[in-house]
């Protein structure tokens, strides 16, 4: 298991926070919680090794979707695909 | 043969299986006024797993929401089968203990509470052993606790199926849905393939394992009540209508005689091989029960003997599951806690019941739950029949005894393993066990935990080194706080004089303790271990009463 932290410039705080996701084979479970100036991302993943995919992964999501907020995301081996799923269903629950 | 029209409803249903728990709970409860209790944003994680390398949930598998069902208030529990198998720790134990505890509190002061169990779980979470198994226990208590009190309804609908101790837990419920995909078994089919080989089963014969566990199976033999299809709507009214059922006069894991003619209708075939049984039988609990015995010791089955003892002013009753090789049940030789020994356990203690009935209640006898046993049984004829629910009817017997003010104490003096231990004894409202290296409490056997965790042997020597609830040490499992005293004796294989003297005066001190003490098992959170290990089921409780409302 590897923790990685990571932020990204972001300006648009989400109305409210989402919990989408399992942490099941393949899956993964995203906790967005409204923040200021930036998005901050913490990653818990059962995968060890894949710190340049995930930065790879996030810096294209966030640079698309400028979401401040803080997001919790705990991984069991979700593929970067499901990562980008999650991610895009949280900030869409996270709408007014 | 399925005709057109089932193909066309099969069509049109809403699949409740391909749900999350959190959205299976939503469907079930009335639209409007549900709202989840211990959520994700509460952040109450297991403390055991990130220690070992496993990355937790935020809400640890278990979704807890409060509403309605068809108008009536009801609490939907719901486990998650995609989180390590939906296995069940110290955090998501706790929840599903609390939730139903609640319940019954509120049933008890006028608002009627329905409890709905949405059971996909293959038992104890095995990184968490020692407080997974007491979390089942507890979990078992409360439901029986909410059970006479308003309905408490399984629902088994798969794909994972209900299997490990919480399949004695939907032996106890009011009423149990399945499905066709659902399952229901004491023991998993890859467990009893690694615990007794696979002439005893074969985990990859899907045909067999569902013609055995499978929801159709079951609901023919009596062990479930409904079978419905895949779908929301028709769940849901089925949820609905045995939620309006109310509680029965009797329930399934009180029937002990209906149990016993199904089981006693089939002869178990005698075993190929004697030899393949393996390991020394357990030979403490009888020495012990003869040592501490005023007389004689008798057995209405050869596998479960019971004498009196005289503890201070009370005549106290004995129970102890011993080894009979000659037991028709092969895998039940060696002191297994298998069909015959959860029936006749249940027998026992409801007629100690039964007999005390006309005494007030601080006289009632005491019941000693004397533990020496390898397991349960592992074995085809155990799950076709339904070990769970022998083992249900001897967690209800204990369970009720303990509400009806008899004193339940357990003595461990060797081996307590897994649903061995939650069928004779982890009802207890109080916990003794001697500190010998002989003595070994766990979850599993080793060897297949390993298997089970994807582990090695020594990888999880060495994890239980630093994780105490994984540990195999007795020493370790009293700090988890669910010991009451540990005692010293000079020979835990053949007890001398003093050491018989010393159990004595320790028993009648547990008697006395237990005579004080609360009926239900909520001392085993506040006890002074569980103030220092079990500060996550501490907070769960906290943080769950104070959102029930």
């Amino acid at each position: 298991m590897q923790t990685l932290t990571y932020e990204f410039p972001a300006d648009r705080p989400p109305a409210r926070r989402a919990h989408v996701g399992v942490v099941g084979s393949g899956d993964l479970e995203v906790l967005m919680t409204p923040a200021n100036g930036a998005a901050h991302v913490r990653v818990r993943t059962s995968v060890d090794g894949f710190d340049t995919v995930w930065r790879t992964v996030l810096e294209r999501f966030f640079a698309r979707h400028p979401v401040a907020a803080s997001f919790e995301l705990n991984d069991f081996g979700a593929t970067p695909g499901v990562v980008t799923l999650r991610l895009r269903q949280a900030i869409e629950e996270g709408r007014a | 043969m399925t005709s057109t029209t089932d193909w066309a409803a099969r069509l049109e249903r809403t699949s409740f299986i391909e749900l999350d728990a959190r959205a299976r709970a939503a469907a079930l409860l009335d639209d409007g006024a549900a709202y989840e209790l211990c959520g994700p944003f509460d952040r109450i994680e297991s403390p055991w797993l990130e220690p070992q390398g496993v990355v937790p949930q935020s809400d640890d598998g278990v979704v807890v929401v409060k509403g309605r069902l068809g108008g009536r208030p009801a609490v939907v529990i719901a486990i998650e089968q995609a989180f390590q198998g939906g296995g069940i720790g110290e955090v998501s134990g706790v929840k599903i203990a609390t939730a139903l505890s609640l319940a019954a509190r509120d049933s008890r002061a006028g608002t009627t509470t329905a409890a709905v169990l949405l059971l996909e779980t293959g038992g104890v979470r095995l990184q968490e052993a020692n407080l997974g198994l007491a979390t089942v226990a507890e979990v078992c208590s409360a439901l029986l606790e909410l059970r006479a009190l308003a309905p408490v309804v399984g629902v088994i609908a798969g794909a994972l199926g209900c299997f490990g101790g919480m399949s004695i837990a939907a032996g106890l419920c009011t009423k149990l849905i399945m499905t066709e995909e659902g399952r229901l078994g004491l023991d998993g089919p890859a467990v009893i393939e690694s615990e007794a080989g696979v002439a005893e089963f074969d985990a990859s014969d899907h045909p067999l394992i569902w013609s055995i566990t499978g929801g159709r199976k079951r609901t023919r033999t009596g062990l479930a009540d409904e079978l419905v299809a895949d779908d929301v709507a028709t769940l849901r009214s089925a949820v609905i209508g045995a939620v309006a059922q109310g509680v029965p006069a009797e329930h399934r894991s009180q029937r002990i005689g209906e149990l016993r003619a199904h089981i006693e209708a089939a002869r178990p075939s005698e075993p190929p091989d004697l030899a393949a049984a393996g390991g020394p039988p357990m030979t403490r609990g009888r020495a012990w029960t003869q040592a501490l015995a005023d007389g004689g010791v008798n057995g209405g089955v050869p596998s479960v003997i019971s004498a009196d003892v005289t503890l201070g002013e009370d005549l106290a009753r004995i129970l102890t599951v011993v080894p009979d090789p000659h037991s028709p049940y092969h895998r039940a030789r060696r002191g297994e806690v298998g069909l015959r020994e959860g029936l006749a356990l249940a027998s026992e203690v409801t007629g100690t019941v039964a007999e005390d009935a006309h005494l007030p209640d601080e006289r009632r006898r005491p019941i000693i739950a004397l533990v020496d046993l390898p397991s349960q049984a592992y074995g085809r004829v155990e799950e076709t029949f339904g070990i769970h629910q022998a083992l249900a009817a001897a967690v209800d017997a204990y369970a009720t005894a303990r509400a009806a003010g008899h004193p339940v104490i357990v003595l461990i003096v060797g081996t307590a393993l897994s649903g061995g231990l939650l069928a004779h004894g982890f009802q207890a409202n109080q916990v003794l066990a001697l500190d010998d290296p002989g003595v070994l409490i766990h979850a599993m056997h080793k060897e297949a935990a390993a298997k089970v965790t994807l582990r090695t042997v020594a990888e999880l020597d060495e994890l239980a080194g630093r994780i105490l609830p994984l540990s195999y040490d007795v020493t370790d499992w009293a700090r988890l706080g669910l010991c009451d005293e540990l005692l010293t004796v000079e020979n835990a294989d053949v007890p001398t004089e003093r050491d018989v003297g010393r159990a004595k005066d320790a028993l009648t001190a547990a008697v006395a303790r237990a005579r004080r003490g609360p009926r239900d098992l909520s001392n085993r959170l506040d006890s002074p271990g569980a103030r220092r290990t079990r500060t996550a089921s501490r907070r769960v409780r906290e943080a769950l009463t104070a959102q029930w409302g």
